[in-house]
């Protein structure tokens, strides 16, 4: 027989926005909110918990959304990419940052880049070149050498301060 | 020859920022698993747990009583569908027909053995699981010595042994340059085996409307016509009843070239049920069931004076190609290339050397960026070192003295690769110098007295590219190759490009458009690129070995310097001037002395559409399409890299590197740049981490990436790229192709600079990658002990 159990409704906050989802318990947070609330932004690279292509914030922390259950999330408060930009389209000083450095190129990984980038920046405002590195180095890239995406995050961090 | 000089432009040659990042940065890019197509089914692939195995019996029976499955398949539903094989062109070359399904026997770990259509990837899953497959265990074939020792089991018993391949070539006269030599030196070099590993993993759809007979496919995948036309060849399908798609691709690097078991089994799937069906890869199956590559044994011998001049050259390639010689390219994508390219930079005239490929119980090899280039040149390099130090010759000395040098150009090497212009030279001095060599080497004994270890490598390179016809022919893996773009102006004035070729990162819609607004003097926002659609674009082989730009480019430069003569011819008309007097730029037409006579784009374009009496007859209106096939050139750049490593540990720190590129005319030196920051970093995987091993029952023992090591931001540093630029005379613009350089040469330079460092413990390395494990046994072995400081 199907294994899931029986499904479950789930009412969380996404993006600022009050969403209801229904999930078999053994669904993936990242299936969820790609597949059920269609935000598919959040990708999933490796679903092992290794390359940060699926990070969202949850409860104000980043987590690997291929390492969650949808379930774990009900009644939380969830951001991903998709937040990032402001509801007219213009883009967060951090995306604007990756344009202008080529901080992206397959743009496969870039969401998870953000999301991490966002909580460096959060939490320290003026993060040295190593420090970036030390805190970016559970995200994985192919396309870049991370070159720009470090410099991104480096002329973010000016731009948001000031 | 005359250089040519490098054309610059108010777009062309500009840093000019991607147009295609927003939608990447905001989540709306749509990869294909993020295409919403309703009532779509998803498959899942039962695969093989064994290297090699009989197949005793297989029953579907528990997972076809579950609830939400829709169909199985196992090799028996399958059986008039054809073998995938390779498409190249070699008398020599044995086939290894590969069926989408294995039957009867399976030969490498993931091997697809069942197919479960479902109602979702979950119940797919399950349904898999519940697959009883009995197999009897067959001993393995895992390395290259098993497969050639003539005791071991077969992989394919109508090839009578396990060598798909195997040919000697000689140029020059090798024996009496070997009896001239001074000196000479021989080794055996064991490369790894490593992948592309993009981030996205492959994922294929397939929707057949079984009324009309029509396929829609969608792909992540690099060449959408020869997606289509492969499709057509194994399912029977008319290619003109085919429409392939491919959204965003999320990194290809060559894995993505090929057409796959899995994509064919998928629109087997939908034409039988008439539904939508997708599969998308997991993680451990892209590292199980997606191509590897690079493997390769090279034995090296050569002859050189006591003063360093190279008299010649014997080497021996053998490709491990996995069990099947693999369908798009063969099993020679690694060895024949590194074989036929092994002279590189150098002036070598005496090269004897034999392509050997085998197959092993491993997964098949595959193209993946820098092909056969990387083994090769890892190879020599290592060699070219070790050959240095024994005469004691400054290393950078024993390269010059043997280079092409600038008044060679155009230089055809004894294997018939023939160079139109480059800087090998000068990429090698400016290297040097911008890191530093000469004082590093005067800094690096102290430092050893001080008990750290650092070393310094380089590796100048060569890289082939504009592979059309030509370059495919010099490569010697001969196969057409050619493309086509269109250029269209509609009536409000706005410009449409349709390229065969297709983006999977290089930033390819912003590239174009700077060449078609640069011709078109229209402004970058006016310009469309269309690509990865075969409904919307002429036929084009699609993105792959540094093509685009170079073939994609010059075909895009010559159709729309076309519809830029008809729009000409068209306000000529209207402003009553001569076509020739008339100015074209920031999308205006304007008489050139007379800036009041001006018309923009929009009124010339409505005219063109609206105005009978300024029509042409004939040729495609207000729009042009050229093909492009032209003949190989070559790039050229040269790495420098200082490694610091740690002996107690056998860890790896590289300090900042720097490169010098030169692919001629440069569209935009932003990309440039960002192709060679990420192929340095996918070398430093190569060089330092990354190993697809298999045990010797041959079970891959890395298939997470907590086994197989990618590298991060901590292990990649930081990297400066200088530019030269020595357009090819050949070609249009004189652009050549680029993004491949950064992995053929670098994994040289990283791995250098660490026997570098390890030099006073006279460590010999011989296998890759330079991983800490194999560091620190290299360093236990190792008969000496450190050299006091000098």
């Amino acid at each position: 027989m199907a294994t899931g159990g029986d499904p479950r409704i789930l009412r969380l906050v996404v993006n600022g926005d009050s969403r209801i989802g229904v999930a078999e318990p053994r669904m993936l947070l990242v299936d969820f909110i790609r597949h059920e609330l269609g935000l598919t932004g959040t990708h999933a690279g490796c679903e092992h918990g290794v390359c940060g292509a699926c990070n969202v914030r949850m409860n104000g922390s980043v987590v690997r959304s291929c390492l969650v259950f949808a379930v774990q999330a009900d009644g939380a408060e969830i951001e991903t990419v998709e937040s990032l930009a402001g509801r007219d389209g213009s883009m967060h000083p951090l995306q604007v940052a990756f344009q202008e450095h080529h901080g992206l190129q397959c743009g496969f990984c870039t969401p998870g880049f953000l999301v991490a980038g966002l909580e460096v920046l959060r939490d320290n405002p003026d993060p040295t070149e190593a420090e970036i590195r030390q805190a970016l180095s559970g995200n994985l890239c192919r396309c870049t050498g991370y070159v720009g995406i470090v410099k991104a995050i480096r002329q973010a961090a000016i731009t948001m301060r000031s | 020859m005359e250089g040519v000089e490098p054309k610059r432009g108010k777009f062309i040659g500009q840093r000019v920022k991607r147009v295609e990042d927003p939608r990447f940065l905001t989540g709306e890019a749509r990869y294909i698993a993020d295409l919403p197509i309703a009532h779509c089914l998803s498959v899942a692939f039962l695969r093989s747990p064994h290297g090699h195995a009989e197949i005793r019996s297989i029953d579907t029976s528990r997972a076809a009583a579950m609830p939400g499955v829709v169909r199985i398949l196992t090799a028996s539903d399958l059986e008039s569908l054809p073998p995938l094989e390779d498409k190249v062109a070699l008398a020599e070359l044995k086939k290894t027909p590969q069926l989408v399904i294995a039957k009867g026997r399976v030969r490498f770990v993931g091997e697809i053995v069942a197919a479960v259509l479902a109602h979702n990837r979950y119940v797919a899953e399950d349904a898999a699981d519940r697959i009883d497959v009995e197999y009897d265990p067959l001993p393995a074939v895992t390395t290259v010595e098993q497969a050639l020792d003539g005791k071991s089991p077969l992989l394919h018993d109508p090839l009578g042994d396990n060598i798909v391949y195997q040919k000697k070539f000689s140029h020059g006269d090798v024996a009496k340059a070997f009896a001239a030599a001074d000196h000479v030196f021989k080794a055996t070099y064991r490369h790894n085996r490593f992948m592309a590993a993009s981030m996205e993993t492959r994922g294929y759809m397939a929707h057949y409307e079984r009324a009309s007979g029509r396929l829609t496919a969608w792909g992540s995948t690099q060449a959408p016509h020869m997606e289509r036309l492969l499709l057509s060849s194994y399912l029977g399908i008319p290619e003109h009843k085919i429409h392939y798609i491919v959204p965003e691709v999320g990194g290809g690097f060559g894995l993505k070239f090929p057409v796959y078991p899995e994509e064919i089994i998928t629109a087997v799937l939908s034409r039988m049920v008439g539904q939508p069906v997708r599969w998308i890869e997991d993680r451990r199956e892209h590292l199980t069931s997606s191509t590897h590559a690079k493997e390769q044994i090279i034995d090296l011998e050569v002859a050189v004076k006591s003063d360093g001049a190279l008299l010649g050259m014997k080497a021996r390639c053998i490709g491990d190609a996995g069990a099947y010689s693999f369908n798009s390219t063969s099993a020679l994508i690694e060895p024949m290339v590194a074989g036929t390219m092994m002279p590189g930079i150098y002036k070598l005239d005496n090269y004897d050397y034999e392509v050997m490929a085998v197959v092993t119980n491993k997964t098949p090899v595959g193209p993946y960026r820098g092909i056969g280039w990387t083994a090769g040149n890892s190879a020599r390099e290592m060699l070219f070192d070790e050959i240095a130090r024994a005469l004691h010759i400054d290393r950078a000395d024993f390269r010059r003295q043997n280079m092409i040098e600038p008044d060679d150009f155009p230089y055809t090497t004894c294997t018939g690769s023939h160079y139109d212009q480059g800087s090998y030279q000068e990429s090698l001095n400016l290297a040097l110098k911008e890191i530093g060599y000469a004082d590093f080497l005067s800094r690096q004994a102290e430092l050893r007295g001080q008990g750290r270890y650092l070393g310094i490598g380089f590796c100048a390179w060569v890289e082939q590219s504009a592979w059309g016809t030509d370059a495919a022919a010099q490569s010697g893996l001969p196969a057409p190759s050619h493309d086509n773009v269109s250029v269209r102006i509609d009536p409000s004035g706005k410009v449409v490009v349709s390229a065969g070729i297709s983006s999977h990162g290089q930033g390819l819609e912003t590239t174009l458009a700077q060449l078609a607004a640069e011709v078109l003097g229209v402004k970058l926002e006016d310009v469309r690129i269309v690509h990865g659609d075969t409904d919307s674009v002429p036929f084009g082989m699609g993105t792959y070995a540094s093509r685009s730009a170079v073939i994609g480019g010059g075909a895009l430069q010559k159709a729309a310097t076309q519809v830029r003569e008809k729009l000409l011819k068209v306000a000529g008309q209207l402003l009553e001037a001569d076509p020739q007097d008339l100015v074209l730029e920031g999308g205006r037409v304007s008489v050139a002395g007379v800036p009041a006579k001006t018309l923009s784009m929009a009124d010339i374009a409505g005219a063109a559409y609206f105005l009978p009496s300024v029509r042409t007859e004939g040729s495609e209106w207000l729009a042009a399409t050229c093909f492009y096939d032209p003949k190989a050139t070559y790039s050229n750049g040269c790495c420098a890299v200082i490694a610091e490593v740690d002996v107690e540990t056998g860890v790896v720190k590289l300090q900042p590197i720097v490169t010098v590129e030169d692919c001629g005319t440069m569209l935009n030196p932003m990309i440039v740049e960002g192709q060679t920051h990420g192929a340095i970093a996918q070398a430093i995987g190569a060089a330092l981490l990354e190993d697809l091993h298999y045990d010797e029952t041959g079970q891959l023992t890395t298939t997470t990436y907590m086994d197989y090591l990618l590298p991060t931001t901590t292990e990649v540093p930081n990297m400066r790229v200088l530019h030269l630029e020595t357009p090819s005379p050949w070609t249009v613009m004189g652009i050549k192709g680029m993004g491949e350089g950064g992995l053929i040469g670098a994994p040289a330079a990283v791995i250098n600079a660490v026997v570098d460092a390890l030099a006073p413990f006279g460590v010999e390395a011989r296998e890759l990658p330079l991983s800490p494990d194999r560091i620190f046994r290299l360093l236990r072995d190792a008969q000496s002990r450190p050299a006091a400081p000098a």
